[in-house]
């Protein structure tokens, strides 16, 4: 590949790492990764994995944009955007309708609302700690000894969830363990969990004018437990994103395309 | 006793020696005049010097030393010819010079950790008995409870009486009278706690002084509406602010905003604007700010986003009259926007975005303050539904282990992204 036609956008966030190519029309290519030790590492093994996929190099590239927390660790990136706009601006390009993002992160949890261009009108973060986001749910499935891919599954065999009053990371694990000991079923005690999680986002959406449509985001959009509990409290259907974890990324290589600032 | 706690305990000493002998301020002095103060406004200079104007009368005891929580008119204090002393200016200020977790680790030992850092602070700065102590205590029931808390302790702790403005939720028939009775009352208790009666001639004389720094301050206030921003709000949350709570009455005050007046007036004139490129034009909520090392308004000042005006530096009162110097303090207790009930904040709000032709608002949420940070959503719903984008920066003034830089950059910046 020879012309320089491709855009790309990193996401650096707490817990995983992801970049996405896009062309003139299309997605092309992207890589999720752990983020580990070192934003910088993370971020160029993603963006060549990615690159590799179409055969292109980091030459064919016009415009790199980083997002998430690490967005400012990415020399190599012309500009760096928060993770709030790119996840509106990825939403509206796979929903178009979208007016309301959810997005669940490694480290924080946000709710995004935004005109009929993807532009943000408003939005709400997580206060202070990690409750209710992507760690939260990590350390719950360590404690439960279960794969954090199939909490989602395990939790929607429960029948009754179990009350989760702990919402601090460190004091819920203690909760779920001494749940566990008390001899309540896993699979309750996960439906528990997200249900808890899901509460404090629906609180957070209170402080916006939530519009339909919703859009769910991030990577515990994956979880079916998750999409299940928030559906409940919204009482809709939430839009759910093929790859949920790289819209993030999508948004910051829209954002590339659309600022074109690298002159060729 | 150990060895440590014996060294801990003679600098401790030593520290409240230093920081309570008149000398410390007579010597700070010209050492700080001659310091490098040439990129400051002299407006800043006249704070300084107020500041060592106070702490050096209050420790050499040549005047009556009065404590008194912000919003409880100053005046008073100035009427008695004594020297006011706001511990939660003084706490803002050990903030800024970095340290306040001393201070904090001490005054933990004795209050929650969910109570406002600048009272936290300000007690362990008490407990290290650093703060010349007070004659009596004059405090209001508004707008802070936990103030009243703080000083209730004080005057058990300092044997000094406690006197309390306590004027009703609303502004009803008969609350002029009421309060009118109730300062009353304040003034002849403070003059009996300090052995001296009251003398109208001066409280006349610290209305009229009161007044003059009152139009010298609207001047400043007008001058800001211009665009460009003449003048950091940053520094408008720190020593303006700071100015207009323990300066009116005082020869002080007219000074100072009368020297900013005449200096932002300047700086309007040839459209002087204190950010290179102005892009957005911010009022802040709230009368504080972080005071410790952060990099809030450096970046905000980055992204071309000007903090035009703060809701601290709002003049909520009306002129002064001389001839009426108790009716007029009647006036300026009973025209505060933040206390009763919060209609009369949002219309200063709207009112302040008006004038200041403000595209966005950011309302600080200090921890533990629930007075503030209780009407920000209903602020927020009035502003949004007029089209004005609106955030709450949660934060904390005083404690910077409080504090989340890599959060809080994130909500600014995608503030300022949303204001394009």
């Amino acid at each position: 590949m020879e012309e320089k036609n491709l855009y790309a956008g990193i996401d650096v966030g707490s817990l995983s790492a992801e970049a996405v190519i896009i062309s003139e029309s299309t997605m092309v290519a992207y890589s999720i990764r752990k983020t580990g030790a070192s934003p910088l590492r993370a971020a160029q093994k993603c963006l060549g994995e990615a690159l590799e996929k179409v055969g292109a190099s980091k030459d064919n590239i016009r415009a790199i944009v980083s997002t998430g927390y690490g967005r400012l660790r990415i020399p190599f990136a012309d500009m760096e955007v928060t993770e709030i706009t790119c996840h509106a601006k990825g939403a509206h390009f796979l929903f178009p309708r979208t007016r309301t993002v959810v997005d669940i992160g490694g480290q924080d949890s946000k709710v995004i609302t935004m005109d009929e261009e993807g532009n943000v009108r408003d939005f709400v973060m997580n206060d202070r700690c990690a409750a209710g986001t992507g760690r939260f749910l990590e350390v719950m499935a360590s404690a439960l000894e279960a794969d954090l891919a199939n909490l989602g599954q395990l939790s929607l065999q429960a029948k009754k969830a179990v009350s989760i009053s702990s919402m601090c990371t460190v004091f819920a694990e203690s909760e779920v363990i001494s749940l566990i000991a008390d001899g309540y079923k896993r699979e309750a005690i996960i439906r528990g969990v997200h249900e808890s999680i899901s509460r404090r986002i629906f609180r957070m959406t209170k402080r916006l004018r939530v519009k339909e449509e919703i859009t769910f985001t991030g990577g515990v959009a994956k979880n079916q437990g998750m999409v299940k509990a928030l559906e409940g409290l919204f009482g809709v259907k939430l839009n759910i994103p093929p790859e949920p974890q790289i819209v993030g990324a999508l948004g910051a290589a829209l954002i590339a395309k659309e600022k074109d600032f690298r002159v060729v | 006793m150990t060895k440590m706690s014996q060294e801990r305990g003679i600098f401790s000493r030593l520290l409240s020696w230093t920081v309570r002998s008149p000398w410390t301020y007579r010597v700070l002095l010209p050492l700080i005049e001659a310091a490098n103060l040439k990129e400051q406004t002299y407006a800043f200079k006249i704070w300084v010097r107020y500041l060592l104007w106070m702490m050096r009368q209050g420790c050499s005891r040549k005047r009556k030393v009065i404590w008194m929580s912000a919003f409880t008119p100053v005046e008073l204090a100035y009427a008695m010819d004594a020297v006011p002393i706001l511990p939660e200016i003084v706490a803002a200020l050990v903030s800024y010079l970095g340290r306040a977790p001393t201070f904090l680790a001490l005054g933990d030992s004795h209050l929650s950790t969910d109570v406002c850092s600048f009272y936290r602070c300000a007690l362990g700065l008490v407990l290290e008995d650093l703060l010349p102590p007070p004659d009596v205590i004059v405090s209001c029931s508004y707008l802070c409870d936990g103030a009243n808390k703080f000083f209730s302790y004080l005057s058990k702790k300092y044997g000094c009486p406690h006197l309390l403005l306590d004027p009703a939720y609303g502004n009803g028939q008969g609350a002029v009278a009421y309060v009118r009775g109730q300062l009353h009352h304040l003034l002849e208790d403070m003059g009996s706690v300090l052995g001296q009666r009251v003398n109208l001639e001066r409280l006349r004389e610290v209305v009229r002084l009161s007044n003059k720094a009152r139009t010298n301050a609207e001047r400043v206030n007008k001058a800001r509406m211009a665009r460009p921003a003449p003048f950091p709000g940053s520094e408008g949350l720190s020593y303006v602010a700071g100015m207009g709570f323990c300066s009116p009455g005082s020869a002080w005050g007219v000074r100072f905003f009368e020297s900013l007046a005449v200096d932002l007036n300047n700086r309007t004139k040839v459209k002087h604007g204190y950010l290179p490129q102005e892009r957005h034009r911010i009022l802040w909520l709230h009368h504080i700010r972080p005071y410790y090392r952060n990099d809030i308004f450096e970046f905000l000042s980055s992204r071309g986003v000007a903090v035009c005006f703060e809701e601290a530096n709002y003049l909520y009162y009306p002129p002064l009259d001389p001839d009426n110097p108790l009716d007029s303090l009647v006036k300026k207790v009973l025209s505060n926007v933040w206390r009763g009930p919060l209609e009369r904040r949002i219309q200063a709000v709207l009112a302040m975005v008006r004038d200041y032709k403000a595209d966005a608002v950011i309302h600080f949420s200090h921890w533990g303050c629930r007075q503030s940070c209780g009407g920000a959503a209903v602020i927020g719903e009035v502003l949004k539904q007029r089209g004005i984008p609106y955030m709450v920066l949660y934060g904390d003034g005083a404690d910077p282990d409080n504090n989340f830089p890599g959060q809080t950059r994130t909500r600014l910046q995608a503030f300022a992204e949303m204001l394009g």
